[in-house]
């Protein structure tokens, strides 16, 4: 099993969870974070004041797979939230150990 | 006829027409501060800072206003305590220190040095309330240089006696039939008593009190821009009743003083906009820039609104803004205005643009707009009363009087300013929040946030729940 945590731009949600559905994904757990990577930061202007804003909204998700869903999930991923401009984002995989589904507390790939 | 005029439950005095459009005016004054600068000044500042920004303006509106009932009206515009010799100074400089709390007080035909031209129409407490928005208002836009770590205990004693001391006295001299009244000097709504006063005190205020935190400064970005709009919305047309209401009678100069004073505050907004989008580092038009040229307009006509036609109202928007441009991205970072930390820029929104349009109306006021100009058996005085400015009068005379009079309220406001403030950090030992009070802001000071958030789950027990009266 896999954790797959993806951090992609916020207007890309929806185009990520329409395309991992299609690979079979069932559930994902979706946050609004924060970071910066190489875009940098940006400018905004107050009362004739600018302020630099070095983190940047982003979405992150995160998905738990079966070890076989892992390459379709990427793909579907990595085409749905490419817009091929700086700021994309990133995806990576980790391994995870065990999994419950807490109403049948079924364990491992079942309860993914 | 249904009613005889015997009927009327008024006296023959009172003129229901010019009562409720004071009314009215006065109620347009107050949504100005409550919650216009409120929900402004607490979009302007930090997040953090919002909570203590507003409860300072309902704070401070609440005492103004117990501090007008007890002393403040007479001390105003009662009759005057001469205390030298007639035509002196001091015999028109402040009135009696007594309550309005009568009947007959509240009840009675208005009579003010403010107007000896002709009688008022409507009662003392109409004249007391109108006259106490303004007074309200005043500490309120000066609290704008003050915020994010002014002393909430230090906000509750320097409004009564800044109200007591600095307004009241400002307020005699230039509308109560004082000295700078007697010699001429006009202001017809408050550009000198008002804005150029509250300037005034927020730049020697911020300069006493201290800067806020670098953090604090660095990251002075507002919190809420669609609050600063219906703040400034609020403003805008409020000034309606702050400049329509000052000739005390719902007739034509009411409604050239709202004309002009609209047409004014337009200019002022384009005037801003244009020098953002064509002067400013960023060649940006901004939002909060807009707002700002508002103001200028708003303060600038303020002295002029109704002695000023409509020419002379694009000027003096065109000009107010444009000078108040300069100054916010230039004077700003020059000795001693780099080194006070005027949170909001009062001094120049206000403070200068106050200034600027002040002595404009030694210059545009025109004599044809005429504010009373009925004469004849039932009035006291000779009846027509107008303004000749330099353009129309050939005569630096106006100007003159403006400029002595600006001078006056520079000085006696900063002076006054600075005793009050020493004064209130001496009775408290200190006039700022501790540096870790600071750190945090409304949560620390008021154990209240703007926008409260039990973020997950239901909120935790709190103390009052684990009560045995509550169990």
């Amino acid at each position: 099993m896999k954790l797959i945590t993806a951090v992609v731009k916020p207007f890309k949600l929806d185009e990520v969870k329409v395309a991992v559905r299609e690979v079979g994904v069932t559930g994902m757990t979706v946050g609004q974070v924060r970071g910066f990577g190489r875009t940098g930061g940006h400018i905004e202007i107050y009362r004739g004041k600018e302020y630099e804003f070095d983190f940047i909204d982003k979405i992150q998700i995160e998905i738990a797979v079966t070890d076989e869903q892992v390459e379709a999930v990427l793909d579907a991923i990595v085409n749905a939230a490419r817009t091929d401009t700086v700021g994309d984002g990133k995806v990576w995989v980790t391994d995870v150990e065990r999994v419950v589904r807490i109403r049948t507390n079924e364990r491992g790939p079942e309860a993914v | 006829m249904l009613f005889a005029v015997t009927n009327i439950p008024y006296p023959s005095w009172l003129n229901p027409a010019d009562n409720t459009w004071q009314l009215v005016a006065a109620t347009l004054v107050g949504l100005m501060s409550l919650p216009g600068l409120a929900v402004l000044y607490g979009g302007l500042v930090r997040k953090k800072w919002i909570v203590n920004t507003m409860l300072m303006v309902f704070a401070g509106f609440s005492i103004t206003l117990v501090v007008w009932m007890l002393w403040g009206y007479n001390m105003a515009f009662g009759p005057i305590s001469h205390f030298g010799a007639t035509g002196s100074f001091w015999s028109g400089f402040v009135g009696h220190f007594t309550p309005l709390a009568t009947a007959s007080s509240e009840q009675g035909q208005a009579v003010s040095g403010a107007n000896s031209l002709i009688p008022f129409h409507f009662p003392t407490a109409t004249l007391a309330y109108f006259q106490f928005v303004f007074a309200a208002i005043t500490p309120l836009l000066f609290l704008g240089g003050l915020v994010g770590r002014l002393k909430f205990k230090a906000w509750l004693l320097i409004v009564p006696l800044w109200v007591t001391l600095i307004y009241c006295v400002n307020a005699c001299l230039l509308w109560g039939g004082g000295f700078f009244a007697q010699k001429g000097a006009v202001d017809y709504s408050g550009g000198y008593v008002i804005h150029l006063s509250a300037g005034v005190a927020a730049f020697t205020g911020a300069a006493i009190l201290g800067p806020r935190r670098w953090q604090d400064r660095e990251n002075a970005f507002p919190s809420n821009l669609m609050m600063v709009a219906v703040g400034a919305g609020i403003l805008w047309l409020g000034w309606n009743g702050f400049n329509g209401g000052d000739p005390f009678y719902a007739g034509a100069d009411a409604a050239s003083a709202v004309l002009n004073t609209n047409v004014a505050t337009a200019v002022g907004v384009l005037t801003w906009l244009l020098m953002d989008m064509f002067f400013s580092k960023q060649k940006k038009p901004t939002f909060l820039g807009a707002i700002n040229g508002m103001l200028c307009g708003l303060v600038a006509i303020t002295p002029s609104a109704g002695w000023v036609n409509g020419t002379g109202a694009i000027f003096v928007g065109l000009i107010a803004a444009s000078i108040v441009w300069v100054a916010w991205n230039y004077l700003s970072r020059i000795r001693p205005f780099s080194k006070v930390d005027d949170a909001l820029g009062v001094v120049y929104t206000h403070g200068i643009a106050g200034l600027v349009g002040g002595l404009l109306v030694g210059i545009l006021a025109d004599p044809k707009m005429t504010e009373y100009g009925v004469a004849g058996a039932h009035f006291k005085g000779a009846g027509g009363f107008s303004v000749a400015g330099w353009f129309y009068g050939h005569s630096f005379h106006q100007l003159w009087e403006q400029f002595l009079a600006a001078l006056w309220i520079i000085g006696y406001t900063a002076v006054g300013t600075a005793a009050i403030f020493y004064l209130v950090k001496f009775i408290l030992g200190g006039l700022r929040e501790s540096d870790e009070t600071l750190a945090i802001g409304d949560l620390a000071i008021h154990e209240e946030e703007a926008f409260p958030e039990p973020t997950f789950g239901e909120p935790v027990l709190s103390p009052s729940h684990s009560h045995s009266d509550n169990v």
